[in-house]
């Protein structure tokens, strides 16, 4: 019990604020909800196994009466162990439906054919090495660690790596993918909400890697028209 | 040839030096003053399975101070935002977390495991030795030489930094291309090699050198365990043997296995994983075995469903074959693939589900006594199913592509490595120490030491949870105001601190029940199993008689009743034993060839190898059972 108090309150004091719990995007907004889902189960789960251990701790435990008692034994409950396999056989699979879903609905917009990246789209190439991120959009407009995104429009990153393998990581944007060399993965998402959120490269990529850092501005579509068409 | 350049060392690898000079000399000088240089010549040279063992046990916690000294580097470094700790900044950081991840999972939670399986399997089976008690030395020194080839990387200024997962094409030459990299490859194969021998001699020992009687639906549970661990070992090891094998030709002879057009890097992923993912569950299936054994002992009841408990073990080792693109969802694979490895992996939340049921229903209306073996036992029930439970939130892959390499993950993997392998290891060791040793470690100093490491424990891994849910990628050895994580990293440091003096508290109790500890009668815990029919410390052949068994725990049910065990007429031969310096020697010359690879001395690797090809074949020509047999004829 005493395990989950820190618990408590440091949900508490800054469980609202994580970014991955502040979702911006929609498949970031996805993937919160399954976070939370997932969260909800797993408590349900644990809490069922702290009651039973600390009524039984408190129970059971060696008392000057009982120091000699041998207890006896007896026959294991046939209906108890079929309820603790079969129940958990339920809660995943109450978990399972909505991650196949979920995990579809992402990752089919991540990577795939050609034709897969819609005309709508805002497509935006991402080139990663050590250390330091490149971004070329479409009319040819570069960017050095900055990534300009428009709100309410779908974006696609084609990712793909000059040297080691990275990962393309804006906590309340989007899951990560991995940049790879010699194949490109695909992200897709919309912005929705104008802002400036840290993106970071998130698979150990070498010496500079924890300094790997990129912004990411998601600015309205005028002002993202405008700042495409300016130098 | 290409030396290690000397000049510009760093001051840390000059403090190691100086510090393990000095630690040499005094143990030098410790050991000729109170004359024990017999007793380490003994060891040297012996086959059998409980030195074998103590050894292992030995090796592990001193590997396990050493690993323990990175995680605090680590710590310190991250204690505050903006941190500029000593020299533990970009490519320091990342030897120290390299070397850090893989002495802690190869060289202290392996040896642990295998020590303890060393020193209890052969005395809770009623089997006199492992089945093949040479083969089991070359296996302990293997071990040990591979954890020497490792550690000498840092002495040598070159220590290996590509994580332990040793992700391609940051392991190939083209982006680490001193020979860091290399220490870490041949270190791993070498010990490996060892874990293999292992694994075979666990199997023969189960199957064939059980007491009359005893059959495989009596056995305890941390034989059983033992049993589904050395065969997750034969299947999962020589994968990484193979990895390792297609990076070393990578590296030293221009092959492209994971590089270039042709090559991928994730052909290494695949590979490391489909090793790496049954080796977490190497690890925790031991200790699941030895928290089966403690529990029911400490509850004076049998374990609860025991035909349960095997199903489940055996369950957890199969389906974990089936899981490793868990670590790659990230990496491209597509919904489908992420999908199919996303259920398998919350499939395996069912039986270890049973198991924690289990051993609950275990202490339900028994007598739990809290003894420093039961107390670890008791911290790891909710401190492994909050590992579980995170690990289920893993399995959602959509969920997975935010906490993937994050320190969500982190925290996941300590509460299951620490919170299950090694409380396991713990308890293992406060329990079958009287049979190690012959001394019952200080229950009180225990307490200190279980109450310290645990609320450590989770003051340092629960925080991460929350840094990782903020975005704090594993593996940055430095972080920024702005990022928001100070609180979460100051909690962990503080964690990480109590959990260094948690361990003082060993040292200071191993020093007490030596020095002032009474000698233990051969059943201190009132004990269930045959290793307490036995005399502590173990002897050499100890069942003799062979005790017969019609039960499962035979022995606690005869003391039960005020009967002696029975014994059997005509017990099975049993391995015999033999002195020799044989594996020692070879496992020098181990490291010497393992050098030469290196360093790419390639005159060296040619004799080197040669003379290990040809104590090969002699080896395989003689057969120490045959002047037994001469000997037996005779009589």
């Amino acid at each position: 019990m005493k395990k989950l108090l820190p618990l408590l309150t440091l949900i508490l004091l800054s469980g609202c604020s994580l970014r991955t719990l502040n979702p911006v995007s929609n498949s970031a907004e996805k993937i919160t909800d399954l976070i939370y889902l997932s969260f909800a189960i797993m408590m349900l789960v644990l809490a069922v196994v702290f009651i039973l251990f600390a009524l039984f701790i408190r129970k059971y435990k060696e008392r000057p009466e009982t120091s000699d008692k041998i207890p006896k034994e007896k026959k294991e409950n046939k209906l108890l162990e079929v309820t603790w396999t079969v129940i958990p056989i339920i809660l995943i699979a109450i978990l399972a439906v909505p991650t196949v879903k979920a995990t579809y609905d992402i990752t089919s917009t991540i990577s795939g054919p050609d034709d897969g990246v819609s005309k709508e789209a805002v497509v935006v190439k991402v080139k990663a090495e050590q250390f330091r991120w490149e971004f070329t959009y479409e009319n040819g407009k570069q960017t050095m660690d900055e990534l300009v995104l428009p709100k309410d429009q779908k974006v696609t990153l084609r990712l793909s790596s000059n040297d080691v393998i990275h990962s393309f990581w804006v906590p309340r944007l989007a899951g990560k993918m991995d940049v790879r060399p010699n194949k490109e993965n695909r992200l897709s998402f919309v912005p929705q909400v104008t802002g400036t959120f840290q993106g970071k490269c998130a698979e150990f990529c070498g010496a500079g890697h924890a300094n790997m850092r990129f912004e990411t501005k998601v600015v309205t579509q005028e002002k993202f028209e405008d700042w495409l068409a300016s130098e | 040839m290409n030396l290690p350049s000397i000049g510009q060392i760093p001051s840390d690898v000059v403090a190691a030096w100086i510090f393990t000079i000095i630690v040499g000399i005094v143990l030098l000088v410790w050991l000729t003053k109170l004359k024990k240089w017999p007793v380490v010549f003994e060891y040297m040279r012996t086959t059998h399975h409980r030195k074998i063992g103590t050894m292992y046990i030995l090796f592990a916690i001193i590997f396990f101070f050493r690993a323990g000294m990175d995680a605090m580097l680590i710590r310190t470094q991250l204690a505050v935002p903006k941190n500029d700790f000593w020299v533990f900044q970009g490519d320091k950081y990342n030897e120290v977390f390299t070397t850090h991840g893989t002495i802690m999972i190869f060289f202290v939670a392996m040896p642990l495991l295998i020590g303890l399986m060393n020193v209890a399997v052969p005395l809770q089976i009623g089997a006199n030795d492992l089945a093949f008690p040479y083969l089991n030395a070359i296996s302990f020194w293997f071990f040990l030489a591979g954890g020497l080839i490792f550690n000498m990387s840092f002495f040598m200024n070159s220590a290996p930094n590509a994580g332990w997962t040793a992700y391609a094409p940051l392991s190939t030459d083209t982006y680490t291309p001193g020979p860091n990299i290399n220490y870490y490859i041949l270190g791993l194969q070498v010990s490996g090699l060892g874990t293999i021998f292992t694994a075979i001699n666990m199997i023969v020992t189960v199957i064939r050198l059980r007491a009359p009687g005893l059959k495989l639906s009596k056995m305890p549970l941390f034989p059983w365990s033992t049993l589904v661990t050395s065969s997750l070992i034969l299947v999962a090891f020589p994968v990484l043997t193979i990895a390792l094998v297609l990076l070393m030709f990578d590296r030293f002879y221009g092959t492209s296995f994971f590089t270039g057009e042709i090559g991928s890097p994730v052909y290494w992923q695949h590979l490391f994983w489909i090793f790496g993912h049954p080796e977490v569950y190497i690890l925790i299936l031991p200790a699941f075995g030895v928290f089966s054994d403690v529990i029911s002992n400490f509850s004076r009841k049998k374990v609860y469903g025991y035909t349960s408990m095997v199903i489940a073990l055996a369950l957890i080792g199969l389906l974990g074959f089936m899981v490793w693109a868990h670590h790659m969802f990230t990496v491209g694979m597509g919904p489908l693939a992420n999908s199919v490895f996303a259920i398998t992996t919350m499939l395996i939340a069912i039986p270890t589900g049973v198991k924690v049921f289990n051993w609950l229903f275990t202490m339900r209306g028994g007598v739990i006594r809290m003894k420093t073996p039961m107390l670890f036992a008791l911290g790891f029930i909710p401190t492994f199913v909050m590992g579980g439970v995170t690990g289920v939130m893993l399995a959602v892959a959509a969920a997975d592509y935010q906490y993937h390499d994050s320190y969500f993950v982190v925290a996941h993997f300590h509460y299951t490595m620490v919170g299950g392998t090694i409380l396991g290891a713990f308890a293992g060791i406060y329990y079958w120490y009287p049979k190690m040793t012959g001394k019952v470690l200080d229950d009180k100093l225990g307490r200190w030491h279980f109450w310290l490491f645990l609320i450590g424990f989770h003051l340092t891994f629960l925080p991460q949870h929350f840094a990782g849910l903020n975005g704090m990628p594993r593996r940055v050895y430095t972080y920024t105001w702005a990022d928001n994580v100070f609180i979460f990293n100051a909690i962990s440091t503080v964690g990480a601190y109590l959990m260094g003096i948690s361990m003082l508290f060993v040292i200071w109790n191993l020093y007490k029940t030596h020095r002032y500890g009474k000698k233990a009668d051969g059943d201190p815990w009132d004990g269930r199993t045959l290793d307490w029919s036995v005399a502590s410390p173990a002897p050499e052949h100890p069942f003799n008689p062979m005790p017969k068994v019609k039960r499962m725990d035979e022995f606690w049910y005869r003391k039960v009743n005020n009967k002696g065990l029975e014994y059997a007429d005509d017990p099975r031969p049993s391995p015999i034993s033999v002195e020799t310096y044989q594996p020692i020697i070879l496992a020098g010359v181990m490291i010497a060839l393992s050098i030469a690879f290196i360093y790419l001395w390639v005159w060296l690797q040619v004799i080197l190898g040669a003379g290990v090809l040809s104590f090969l074949v002699i080896r395989s020509l003689t057969d120490e059972r045959r002047q037994a047999y001469r000997e037996e004829e005779r009589s």
